[in-house]
């Protein structure tokens, strides 16, 4: 059985899944994940956080959509 | 002499802010000066800055030291005191600053930026000189550069002047802002908006009209050259700028004196009284051209 | 030496501040939430206008290369050494070796890191206060980035013992939704009657724009009074002729998205200031969040100058008590 886990924003902010708004999404639902990859942005102050994943895994869904707006320690996908 | 109206507000526990007038004028701006002059040789306990601007005024105090209101009462008798600008003198200076018009940094930028701007097909020089009424840009430099200005104003970020140009009203130019800012402009671009030219001390964003480049900085962080020594920042309100256009040649010749860290700007000390200017500003323009580049 | 192994988000050197330089167009800089700063300092027994590091949102994490007393205040972004939790308005013990993290921001925005005998950087202008925009002032003109070696100084004026912490009553309690207190005036005649009641009566939300120059806040639109243009205002009814702008003053460009003009701001423009944050609540200001709801309270001059008393007896007793 295999466990899920969570990946927060440690932000408040704006969430991004593209890189800039030409470019292709990170990740989609069902693509497999490493630690260390980013699976997103936010942006708070002009400034742009890279949010990594931690461990490896398989993206089940995203809680929050491209451009939506979160606080920190909201939960932004989840990985199985 | 006087049909400025002026308003008395607090900014906050910390400041005052003083409006002499809501439209721009010589006399608003020496007013303005006068006052703050006067109240910084007064050396009051409590006031931590005294910052002129081109109509108004603003005074930060420690209010524990020196209470908001006691503050305004003192600035309304320094007011009544200079009520006639006639027995007032200002230290200033007479600079010759250049600038090399349409140069290819600020071009690149004017045409980066031409959806920001109220007329895409033009260039921000071509604009101005139409809706000011000249029929070239060649003719709306040669006014630009003709008479010289007063730096009203000093602010924004550090250093940056904003200059009133010494002609009649009637001679003054007026520009709008770009309808969007920019997100960038070249360091040391000199601008136009509303009725105020400025040198950009840094890149960054703006809104101004671009026109032009000029060679020497007016900020300098490093403070290795001569005019720096003592701040980073150039410029004193009151003092007059002659913007005068110069080739790409004279602009290599300066830019490599500024690297070469001995640039100096041509400059002379002068003094002069408000009414000398309100009386006739085109003979007082004349008389500081003259001072600045060949007494 | 502090070594910073990882930066947070900005993690800035900030002391009271660059003041006087209005005139030439210099913002004073200096710690966002002064009075969190102060009790910091007070923490440690040092001067009160040590340098101390100003953590926003997300901390970083700092080796400690010898061992020495610190504090933390402010926001909540709850401070972990070795790991493990340590609490906060306390005066906390180090050693060489330790290494200081934080978890996930919870209440608050921004906290203060105070170290025995302050953050040691050049003065610029009397200042050690970092100011991005023209990169002066602290850790060379910038935010600190990892690999960065963090000096200490010597402004340490008194011993205060490890453990020593300040009464709960004296802690700030930070929520998400924020009352903050202003003085309407400045160039306010030019909103309409109408906008300056909305203004005061709607809950704003504090946008992702909302940094050390300023905070924007969208709401409803708020309207001008109609004019002739004014000489020199420039053409936008929110136009004024170029002006100072106070620490704490709200504008509102073209009656859109108010913003609070904070301690790195541009020092003078050309929009109608509305009002004023008073002095002591733009410590609380500084501890508001993206996201968060602002509700903006009109109180007279007098009102603010009995706040700041207030700030400033709260100060005083917990200078008397370490």
């Amino acid at each position: 059985m295999s466990q899920k886990k969570a990946i927060l924003s440690p932000l408040p902010g704006v969430f991004y899944r593209k890189p800039s708004p030409e470019e292709a999404e990170f990740f989609k639902e069902g693509d497999a994940v490493k630690a260390g990859d980013t699976v997103g942005l936010i942006e708070v102050m002009k400034n742009f956080y890279e949010v990594k994943a931690e461990e490896d895994g398989i993206i089940e869904k995203f809680v929050v959509d491209n451009e939506g707006i979160v606080d920190a320690g909201q939960e932004l996908l989840v990985l199985k | 002499m006087s049909n400025l109206h002026t308003r008395y507000e607090y900014g906050g526990d910390e400041f005052v802010f003083v409006q002499l007038s809501e439209e721009m004028s010589l006399e608003a701006n020496f007013k303005g000066i006068a006052i703050t002059r006067k109240l910084k040789e007064k050396n009051i306990e409590g006031i931590l800055d005294i910052c002129p601007s081109n109509a108004s005024y603003m005074v930060r105090v420690d209010p524990d030291v020196f209470h908001p209101d006691d503050l305004i009462k003192e600035l309304k008798a320094i007011e009544e005191s200079v009520k006639d600008l006639d027995d007032i003198t200002i230290s200033s200076r007479l600079v010759d600053v250049p600038v090399w018009f349409e140069d290819p940094w600020t071009h690149e930028a004017v045409m980066r930026f031409r959806d920001r701007h109220q007329d895409p097909e033009s260039t921000d020089l071509e604009y101005s000189a139409r809706i000011n009424g000249y029929a070239s840009k060649e003719e709306f430099i040669d006014a630009l550069t003709r008479a010289p200005y007063l730096v009203s104003m000093i602010g924004f970020v550090p250093g940056l002047p904003w200059c009133f140009q010494i002609v009649p009203r009637e001679k003054q130019i007026e520009v709008p802002k770009y309808v969007r800012p920019r997100t960038f402009t070249p360091e040391r671009t000199f601008g136009f908006g509303g009725a105020f030219s400025v040198i950009y001390p840094v890149q960054g964003a703006g809104g101004y009209q671009m026109y032009g480049i000029a060679p020497a900085p007016i900020y300098q962080k490093e403070q290795t050259l001569p005019d720096f020594r003592d701040s980073m920042v150039f410029p004193k309100q009151g003092d007059i700028f002659r913007y005068r256009s110069i080739t790409k040649e004279e602009y290599e010749e300066i830019r490599s004196q500024v690297e070469a860290g001995e640039f100096v700007y041509r400059k002379k000390e002068f003094s002069f009284t408000p009414s000398d200017v309100l009386a006739d500003p085109e003979k007082f323009s004349e008389m500081v051209m003259g001072r600045l580049y060949h007494d | 030496m502090i070594k910073v192994i990882k930066p947070g988000l900005q993690t800035t050197v900030q002391d009271n501040g660059r003041i006087g330089l209005y005139e030439i167009g210099m913002p004073p800089s200096g710690a966002m939430d002064k009075y969190a700063f102060t009790v910091a300092n007070l923490l440690v027994g040092n001067h009160p206008n040590a340098a101390v590091l100003e953590i926003t949102y997300l901390g970083p994490e700092l080796l400690f290369e010898r061992g020495m007393r610190i504090s933390l205040t402010g926001g909540q972004i709850p401070p972990k050494i070795n790991g493990v939790s340590v609490p906060m308005w306390e005066t906390l013990e180090v050693k060489a070796g330790d290494v200081l993290s934080f978890d996930f921001v919870q209440m608050g925005a921004r906290t203060y890191l105070a170290v025995e005998g302050g953050i040691d950087v050049p003065l610029v202008m009397n200042s050690r206060s970092t100011y991005t925009l023209i990169g002066i002032g602290g850790f060379e003109g910038r935010a600190l980035a990892a690999g960065d070696e963090v000096p200490i100084g010597e402004m340490k004026v008194k011993d205060v013992k490890a453990g020593t912490r300040i009464s709960p009553e004296l802690i700030p309690v930070y929520s998400k939704s924020h009352e903050i207190r202003v003085v309407v005036g400045l160039c306010s005649y030019r909103l309409t009657e109408e906008s300056l009641q909305t203004f005061l009566e709607i809950e704003w939300t504090v946008t992702p724009e909302a940094n050390r120059i300023g905070y924007r806040h969208k709401g409803e639109r708020l309207r001008f009074v109609e004019r002739e243009q004014p000489f020199g205002a420039g053409s936008n009814p929110s136009n004024v002729t170029d002006l100072g702008y106070p620490i704490g003053s709200i504008q509102v460009p073209d009656g859109v998205e108010p913003i609070v003009l904070l301690h790195d701001a541009v020092t003078g423009g050309g929009y109608a200031t509305i009002a004023t944050v008073i002095s002591s609540d733009l410590n609380r200001m500084a501890q508001i969040k993206t996201n968060e709801k602002v509700h903006f309270v009109a109180v007279t001059l007098e009102q603010a100058l009995q706040a700041r008393r207030e700030v400033q007896e709260k100060l005083k007793r917990i200078a008397d008590a370490v």
